[in-house]
């Protein structure tokens, strides 16, 4: 369980988060999202106590992390798969961290096998590979078997392969009971393993809810979409039913207000051949950059009625 | 898309009843960390070997009429041999901070106090067991000379002992000065560049200029624990030709220890109190 609760961290005089408040619960993968200079990596570092918030502030299990006992099996942190010395083993690395909080070899052997790492432990840090670093970066959030886990950017690098392990592992953790924070720029990635969406711009929280609402709140979700031979005599019977028509491609008009039946039935009406009939589902990366792009330049002139910027 | 709400038991496998984070561990974590680097053992063994070369070099220079002591032939190799103490300590200080480690480690010991003094504790013991090393190839490589003008290298002079073992502090307080402003300037250059001038130096410069300023100066630089590894008489001179403070036998060590207690101090204080 993290909380951060008006939450503000400034340096000098820019601020990089202001009052910010969102939960990640226990049993749930809680996907982080936010432009770059948002304040995502910035809140994660006050989380895990490498930087001290100006006020508000971050608790995990209700403690600040720098009172907590075994940070390491309360919390596993990932923030930046270069956080190695180049020149030391992935195993030794791995094993020093381990001493910290008096884990065995055994444990350590069993993350390197558990993220693939076990025929490059030998090797040197500083000659893997971004993705490898990656995984031995998920390697020592795993180690002490944590309650928490905060991952920035896992994906970042991956192979395919690599890409759907994250996918699984972060879903099996969230299903352990275990709480999943956790930043990602891929939207498509996020859409499909994240449970709740946080967003924030500029510092500030623009959405917190369930991804299903989140992808809601697209422009596009719920639109109906119709592709014909002859786009004129449906576009004029719709819009004389007060339907809100956008032509698209040749042939396509995306429609707002009004369902599949009710574009079909003006087809039928004016006598046009169907060639394509849906309703479109909206995505998140959609919702993301509507949100966002409201954050970025405070007012838009859309009429379509979205929820503003900073709503919960 | 469901989430599964309750708070599943955890076993956790491979780890011991559950203490968390203590200095002991902290201290064998940092042990880890120092000797699994080549550059820790490429380091020790060069600075060994120069050590011990610089003395069996200048040894060849030296004739009877001199009047060196055996001791002062073997610790020759001394100023030289600080440079490589002081980087040891200056790695271990700044390493975290320099390749972006200190993510990792001070999430794992969020107090951040522990690794500094297991830091500490682990490049003093590096250090001596350097320095020892170091003192024993020297103590090898002036043999020669040292039977042939002859110079007597007696362990049963109590100035002979002090000098020795003096060799041994020197080393290990300059690489502890190196882990001090390692860990308060964090970027290896800057902790290098300042302890380089603090220790060997800014002592030599001002001694082309001798006088009260010059000489007070001199005396409270860190360079000032090179006395360590002087003999009684060539102390004697020194004091004997200050216009500064007359520092004795330990004066020397007394200064440069408490330029270690405070750099530690100040990189204690910067990194209980700033961000990382």
């Amino acid at each position: 369980m993290i909380e951060v609760e008006a939450l503000t961290k400034r340096y000098g005089r820019t601020t990089a988060v202001d009052g910010l408040t969102f939960a990640a619960r226990p049993g749930t993968v809680t996907g982080f999202l936010g432009p770059n200079g948002a304040g995502k990596s910035t809140t994660m570092r006050v989380v895990v106590g490498l930087e001290r918030p100006t006020s508000g502030r971050a608790t995990v299990d209700g403690l600040p992390y720098a009172e907590l006992a075994a940070p390491l099996h309360a919390v596993g942190v990932m923030l930046d798969a270069r956080s190695v010395h180049p020149g030391r083993s992935a195993y030794r690395h791995l094993r020093a961290l381990a001493q910290t909080h008096g884990i065995g070899r055994a444990r350590v052997r069993e993350v390197l096998e558990l993220t693939g790492l076990e025929s490059a432990a030998g090797r040197r840090a500083g000659t893997f590979s971004l993705g490898m670093g990656q995984r031995l970066g998920i390697a020592g959030a795993l180690l002490g078997d944590p309650g928490t886990l905060i991952l920035d950017e896992p994906v970042n690098g991956l192979d395919p392969d690599g890409v759907l392990w994250i996918r699984r592992l972060v879903r099996e953790l969230a299903a352990e009971g275990r709480t999943v924070l956790l930043s990602s720029h891929l939207m498509h990635e996020l859409a499909l393993c994240a449970d709740r969406v946080v967003i924030i711009g500029r510092g500030r929280l623009l959405a917190d809810a369930s991804v299903a609402e989140i992808v809601a709140r697209s422009e596009r979700a719920g639109t109906v979409r119709v592709r014909t031979s002859e786009p004129e005599p449906l576009l004029r019977a719709l819009l004389e039913r007060g339907a809100h028509v956008t032509p698209q491609e040749p042939g396509v008009l995306q429609v707002r207000g009004a369902t599949v039946g009710d574009v079909g039935a003006a087809a039928r009406r004016c006598g046009v051949t169907v060639l394509e009939l849906s309703t479109e589902a909206g995505s998140l990366e959609d919702a993301y950059l509507r949100l966002t792009a409201d954050a970025v330049e405070y007012r838009t002139s859309d009429a379509a009625g979205a929820p503003a910027g900073g709503a919960r | 898309m469901s989430a599964v709400t309750a708070a599943a038991p955890r076993a956790v496998r491979g780890a011991p009843a559950r203490r968390g984070v203590t200095l002991a561990r902290v201290l064998a974590a940092e042990w880890t960390k120092l000797t699994s680097l080549r550059s820790t053992a490429w380091l020790a063994f060069g600075t060994v070997a120069a050590t011990a070369a610089t003395a069996y070099g200048l040894g060849l220079f030296v004739r009877a009429e001199d009047g060196r002591s055996g001791t002062g032939v073997v610790t020759s190799g001394s100023v030289l041999a600080q440079v490589g103490f002081l980087v040891l300590g200056v790695l271990v200080g700044t390493a975290e901070h320099s390749t972006g480690t200190a993510r990792t480690t001070f999430t794992a010991v969020p107090r951040r106090l522990p690794v500094l003094a297991g830091q500490a504790l682990v490049t003093a013991a590096a250090a001596l067991g350097t320095a020892g090393a170091a003192l024993g190839a020297s103590v090898l490589a002036t043999s020669g000379v040292r039977s042939s003008v002859p110079l007597a290298l007696d362990l049963h002079d109590p100035g002979t002992v002090r000098a020795l073992a003096g060799f041994l502090l020197l080393h290990t307080g300059v690489a502890l000065l190196g882990v001090g402003l390692g860990s308060l300037l964090r970027r290896p250059a800057d902790a290098l560049v300042t302890g380089m001038l603090l220790v060997v130096v800014l002592d030599p410069l001002l001694a082309t200029n001798p006088g009260r300023v010059t000489d007070t100066l001199r005396a409270l630089l860190p360079g000032a624990g090179g006395r360590l590894v002087q003999d009684d008489a060539a102390l004697a001179a020194l004091d004997a030709a200050t216009h500064g403070p007359q520092l004795g036998t330990w004066g020397g060590g007394v200064v440069l220890a408490g330029w270690v207690v405070v750099a530690l101090a100040a990189a204690a204080y910067r990194l209980r109190r700033h961000d990382l």
